[in-house]
């Protein structure tokens, strides 16, 4: 589904990522896990483009999403294939939250009616098991949710767009344990109908979840493998040391 | 407040407080002669007459309402505009750059604004806009005249005086917005003019705190209105074309003869308290719009 081939990523003069190569199957969970600072976070938004609106970001190689050469493409039409989840729950706090959800599909004018539009609305809130509690103050602003709902709703935003892919930055870091363990299996269960790039800095939340993971350490790609081969049978000394808590 | 008073800067404080509020108080019970005498007539009739004791200020009302309203219209575009260029577009780098002319324009004295306004704004806007207009339009707006000093030309340079102050505030609202926003916003494939617009509508309370402040300014500015508004009495305010007054025009322009009549000091006290009302609501709402955020 993805296709990493030979990624490299400046900042100035500092080389962030160091000839990344990477394949991430169809429908599955792929962890990037690794320390603060090993560049997964810019891995992560070299794939939607989105590290380019940095000035002084150069980037090299070659990612293909779904076929596509994302570097070919428009920057807006590898965007809205692309879901992104961050760190923050970030649903943008003057919206409503019907409007949250709606921005994608309207932005690039993926709907032709109203009707269309509160459907797909609908379908993308009840896939992120948001409707039963938002179903009847749709109107309402974003900000009056809690953070566990307000990250809900943003993979609401993002699965508006019926992405294939969805990338997730840490994206539990800010939520008490009930609202991680909810997003969590939510992951799980979107893996049936998008790909699901994660990154986070905490192996256990790699284990619960993956599928494959991807170790980064200082910029450099050390080890993938299925979830079970890199948590029981590291190939590398690092990946190990990092998994068992004696690098992070 | 015990502790106040006990405190050197307390005192200070406390001393300012009194200044202010001995002052606003004053400035009540000047304007009640005049209130009593005229009444209502004071606020709804356009005459000037200090030798028959006449004084209705409608027309100086109307000249302050209509300045504030065309600046802050005009104002608004090119604040907004200054805003978002300085936040969105100009690269990085350049950005402290553009923020300090920017500031700079709001610590320019006012009277260099108007000196300026007189002898290059007056006449350009005379020649350019004014008298093309007036052409057909002259029965609506007036028939302007040379060197072009009239209600339209103050309005245009009040608009150049407030967009440093409101661009300032609404920049600030753009550059507060979070980078995780910002992001996410671009991520769902919104294009930068997209990005731009999604900004705008969540900085809508900055914008308009930052244009009351502008609109208080502009009503309560005295001096650079004072050189290019023509100060004609001029009952047809709303013809923007012709020379006319603005409250605070009206006080600089008179002051120096008002001892001479009965109830003139009294009248030129009572402009200036509706002026100072109209502009402490205006900045009252304008401040806290700003922090409501």
């Amino acid at each position: 589904m993805i296709m990493i081939k030979d990624l490299n990523v400046w900042y100035r003069d500092n080389k962030i990522l160091d000839n990344i190569n990477l394949d991430v199957p169809r429908n599955v969970i792929l962890t990037i896990m690794g320390p603060s600072g090993s560049g997964k976070s810019t891995l992560l938004r070299a794939i939607n483009r989105l590290i380019e609106i940095y000035p002084g970001v150069r980037v090299e190689g070659e990612i293909y999403v779904d076929g596509v050469n994302v570097f070919k493409a428009r920057t807006e039409d590898v965007r809205r294939n692309i879901g992104m989840v961050f760190q923050i729950p970030n649903p943008i706090p003057n919206m409503s939250i019907f409007d949250n959800v709606a921005l994608g599909p309207k932005l690039n004018k993926l709907v032709k009616s109203e009707s269309e539009l509160r459907d797909i609305v609908k379908w993308a809130l009840e896939k992120a098991y948001l409707w039963d509690e938002v179903k009847d103050r749709l109107k309402e602003p974003a900000a009056k949710l809690s953070g566990g709902q307000q990250q809900r709703l943003c993979i609401a935003r993002a699965l508006a767009m019926r992405p294939k892919v969805i990338l997730m930055d840490e994206p539990t870091s800010n939520l008490d344990p009930v609202a991680t363990n909810r997003i969590e299996e939510l992951m799980v269960e979107l893996k049936k109908i998008v790909t699901v790039v994660l990154v986070t800095h905490n192996p256990a939340q790699a284990a619960r979840v993956s599928d494959y993971v991807a170790f980064l350490y200082k910029g450099r790609l050390i080890e993938v493998g299925s979830s079970s081969q890199i948590f029981t049978s590291p190939k590398n000394e690092l990946t190990e040391k990092y998994i068992t808590g004696r690098i992070g | 407040m015990a502790r106040l008073i006990e405190h050197p800067l307390g005192i200070i404080m406390l001393l300012v407080i009194s200044i202010v509020s001995v002052m606003i108080i004053f400035l009540i019970i000047q304007s009640i002669p005049i209130l009593l005498y005229r009444g209502l007539e004071f606020l709804t009739t356009s005459s000037w007459n200090p030798v028959k004791e006449e004084y209705g200020i409608l027309f100086a009302l109307g000249g302050s309402v209509v300045v504030g309203l065309i600046s802050v219209a005009l104002g608004a575009v090119l604040s907004i505009s200054l805003a978002v260029f300085v936040a969105e577009i100009s690269p990085v780098r350049l950005r402290s750059i553009f923020v300090t002319l920017n500031d700079i324009g709001a610590a320019v004295p006012t009277v260099i604004y108007g000196l300026w306004g007189l002898i290059y704004l007056a006449p350009f806007l005379y020649d350019y806009v004014m008298a093309p207009l007036s052409t057909f339009l002259s029965s609506v707006l007036g028939v302007p005249s040379r060197p072009g000093t009239s209600i339209f030309t103050a309005s245009i340079l009040m608009a150049i005086m407030i967009v440093p102050f409101s661009s300032a505030i609404i920049r600030e609202g753009l550059l507060s917005i979070p980078t995780h926003l910002r992001e996410a916003i671009i991520s769902i494939g919104a294009t930068r003019w997209e990005l731009i617009w999604i900004q705008i509508k969540m900085v809508k309370n900055y914008i308009i705190g930052g244009l009351l402040i502008g609109f208080g300014r502009a009503v309560g500015e005295t001096v650079a209105v004072a050189m290019v508004v023509g100060n004609v009495i001029q009952p047809e305010f709303y013809k923007i074309f012709l020379p006319g007054y603005t409250v605070s025009s009206l006080i600089a322009d008179q002051y120096q003869n008002a001892e001479a009549y009965t109830y003139m000091v009294s009248a030129l006290f009572a402009a200036s308290l509706f002026i100072f009302i109209v502009g402490l609501l205006a900045n009252m709402v304008g401040l806290s719009m700003v922090k409501r955020r």
